[in-house]
């Protein structure tokens, strides 16, 4: 058990793109469904679907590298940390300082000086190395340059006694901060997450940057000129990243490093996969199906894998803006994960004007637009002759399921991951969790959750919390990863018993919920 | 849908947010869409036919993203188009300077590519005369000085709009007639279709 999921992530480590295949076997018949990563439902039958990591450390690794080289215990650290803080109170009321004075350059946006701007739960900023401001989540970055300012005086202050510094805690705020040459960004949160997961968070965010722009541009803009202003060529773009921050928080497919399916009978999406297996052309390398965010099947060249992170970054990218419904889209994308160097090229349209279906063709060649739209028209003649067309349209008018439908009576909500196929499901909110608030706060306890089950030094196998509003269980295993929220009458045995019963329900709905037999071209 | 062969390949330039996207809108769609304002991402294709006298042309229309982002990229947009329409917003100068700049890159690359200038959201200057920033005889000499057709339109009302592409299929038709004229004493068994210009796969 644990020598697969080490050899798995020793394949990750030496940059492998196939992760090591595993033997399947019984996975129908296991008594115990899914202890095993490999046979637990969910889990594909070949081979999975994209690259995905065991969970999200490799987001996490490098920064965890650092934060070993910087517990090793090395001269002035312990002093260093006091300095900090001294730093850090003294700064901060230069930074009310000078966003008064900065205040009549405030955008349309928000008053920088103001509490409604302080309040926010969490802040985002990214910079250049020399300090120049690129992006901030609330505000404008004009109004925040003397902010920006003092966060690179912090940094490089840090950076020249050989410290990296990592983060800042003072007045229930974090301070997270994430150097990514030529970049650096820096949250602030007062959300409770722990540093990891604020670092898992400003990853993501240089990833959506460099998805725009490719992390050879960006070294080749800076080392010719340190000064540059990014946003001259990220204009436009923000909206991106204040998207993905917004997912961050809502999604649990970021959360989970998982992708989430259409619910689909496995007899249509067959069809649908081959159908876009047959539309290959020489230089498409991945196919991918979308409804909304869910994803209803993805084809990829033999050998190439698409990291769930780049896939992210693609659903965000397709989610986030209506201009794709105008036309065939065509525009170049760096998938991070895959290689930071180049784009690919991608052709996104919808399957009709008003229809969630959303087809991704990526491309190697940027001359490749008419190649893809003839693949595109290929797989629709193709698509419309079968009924599975139609039962996918039909699968879209309800693409989410009840709770109810488990039988479980106390079981609220839950999240459940299979591992080796990186794909999750999901019901939808119960009633008590109708508002965005109260939904928001249920990712937040699961996030929590998240948090005990990956500690990098003392993760939890399973974890039982009972607090008012509700109880929770959470509970990893080599094959899967599951989150439960249960009534707040509910007992710890009720929830126990309640987890086969789940896994057997999802056993039961495998087919439909999850993508089994991935396809390649 | 683009399976229908593409007679002309027509790319819309400009800075960001001076109406390309609000253009073809208006003249694909009959519409003008209220609401944020959603930068174009990369490009966008339509393809559309178009009357003209007894023929029916399908222009092949390159909606482009107006952000610098994607400056490196343009010349798959451009490369091969009959016709260019290079956009600037009648109430922003800094637009026009744009608007030059494309002029000058399409001159130096570009040299059969019919450049129609157009000036948009003229209903916003129509409502407060003091927005606009080029003058209309300014923006005038500049097209005649290269050569273009100008045009002022508005999404908005649609004022323009139609005219604008009606006249650019026109001008193919003409120049297509021409060219085929010259070659019907060559080849005109073999190559039945050789005076659609196909954007497709050149190269
Ligand atoms: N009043 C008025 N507003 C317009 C007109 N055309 C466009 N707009 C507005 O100008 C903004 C930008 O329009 P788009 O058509 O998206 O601009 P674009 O040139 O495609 O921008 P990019 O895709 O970023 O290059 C939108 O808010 C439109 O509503 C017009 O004719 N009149
Ligand atoms: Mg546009």
């Amino acid at each position: 058990m644990d020598g697969e999921t080490g050899k798995a992530t020793a394949s990750w480590e030496s940059g492998l793109l196939a992760p090591v295949d595993r033997l399947r076997l019984d996975r129908a018949d296991s008594p115990t469904p899914g202890l095993v990563e490999g046979t637990e439902p969910g889990a594909g039958q070949k081979s999975a679907i994209f690259y995905h990591a065991q969970s999200y450390e490799d987001l996490t690794a490098e920064a965890e590298k650092e934060a070993q080289r910087a517990s090793e215990p090395h001269g002035s650290e312990g002093h260093d940390g006091e300095e900090f803080s001294t730093l850090v109170g003294k700064k901060s009321t230069e930074e009310r300082l000078n966003s008064d004075t900065s205040s009549e350059s405030r955008g349309k946006e928000e008053d920088v000086s103001s509490e409604a701007w302080r309040s926010h739960k969490k802040h985002v900023f990214v910079l250049s190395e020399a300090g120049k401001p690129i992006y901030t989540r609330y505000g404008t970055e004009e109004a925040l340059s003397s902010t920006m300012g003092v966060m690179m005086a912090l940094v490089s202050f840090v950076e020249a006694e050989k410290n990296i510094i990592r983060s800042i805690h003072a007045d229930g705020c974090k301070v997270v901060f994430l150097t990514k040459s030529p970049l650096v960004l820096v949250g602030v949160s007062k959300t409770g997450q722990s540093e990891k997961e604020l670092l898992r968070e400003l990853q993501y965010i240089y990833y959506q940057i460099v998805s725009l722009l490719t992390l050879t541009q960006l070294n080749h803009i800076f080392q010719h000129k340190q000064n540059y202003d990014l946003r001259r060529l990220l204009a436009g773009s923000e909206y991106l990243t204040d998207n993905l921050l917004r997912r961050l928080e809502r999604d649990p497919g970021l959360l989970l490093s998982a992708v989430t399916c259409l619910p689909l009978a496995s007899s249509a999406r067959d069809v649908v996969s081959s159908s876009l297996q047959a539309a290959k052309a020489k230089n498409l390398v991945f196919s991918i199906l979308l409804a909304g965010d869910r994803l209803v099947t993805l084809v990829r060249k033999k050998d190439q894998f698409l990291h769930h992170i780049d896939l992210h970054l693609v659903f965000n990218l397709v989610g986030s803006s209506s201009s794709f419904r105008e036309g065939e889209g065509w525009t170049p994308i760096c998938l991070p994960k895959f290689n930071t160097a180049g784009f690919f090229h991608a052709h996104i349209s919808y399957l009709e004007p008003a229809s969630e279906l959303c087809l991704i063709l990526v491309s190697t060649d940027r001359e490749d637009f008419f190649n893809m739209s003839e693949c595109k028209q290929r797989f629709m003649e193709r698509l419309s002759k079968r009924s599975a067309y139609q039962a996918m349209k039909e699968a879209l008018k309800c693409p989410n399921y009840s709770v109810a439908q488990v039988g479980i009576p106390e079981l609220r909500h839950f999240l459940y991951k299979s591992k080796s196929s990186g794909l999750y499901t999901s019901p939808e909110f119960p009633e008590v969790y109708q508002s965005d608030e109260e939904q928001e706060r249920l990712m937040g306890l699961y996030q929590d959750l998240h948090s005990c089950l990956h500690h990098p030094t003392r993760p939890l196998r399973s974890f039982y919390r009972c607090s008012e509003a509700e109880n929770l269980l959470a509970w990893v295993t080599s094959g899967f990863e599951l989150y439960l929220c249960f009534s707040p009458m509910s007992t710890k045995a009720l929830a126990v018993s309640a987890v086969n019963k789940l896994l057997k329900w999802i056993r039961k709905e495998e087919d439909r919920l999850f993508i089994l037999s991935p396809l390649t071209y | 849908m683009s399976a229908m062969r593409v007679d002309a390949k027509v790319v819309m330039l400009g800075k960001e947010s001076v109406g390309k996207t609000s253009l073809v809108e208006r003249y694909v769609h009959h519409r003008f869409l209220v609401g944020p304002y959603q930068n174009t991402i990369g490009a966008a294709f339509v393809a559309k036919p178009i009357q003209v006298g007894e023929k029916v042309i399908t222009l092949g229309i390159w909606d482009t993203a107006g952000s610098e982002r994607y400056e490196a990229m343009s010349r798959i947009y451009y490369r091969g188009a009959r016709a260019a329409v290079v956009c600037y917003d009648l109430t922003d100068s800094s637009s026009f300077q744009r608007a030059k700049f494309w002029v000058k890159e399409l001159q130096n690359c570009e040299e059969h590519c019919k450049i129609y200038l157009c000036g948009t959201k003229s209903d916003m200057i129509e409502g407060d005369r003091s927005l606009r920033q080029i003058d209309y005889h300014d923006a005038q000499d500049f097209a005649e000085e290269i050569g273009a057709q100008y045009f002022e339109t508005s999404s908005k009302t649609g004022k323009n709009v139609d005219e604008l592409f009606q006249k650019v299929a026109e001008d193919y038709n003409s120049s297509a007639f021409q060219f085929m004229t010259e070659e019907t004493g060559v080849d005109l068994g073999q190559k039945k279709d050789s005076y659609f210009y196909s954007c497709c796969h050149n190269n």
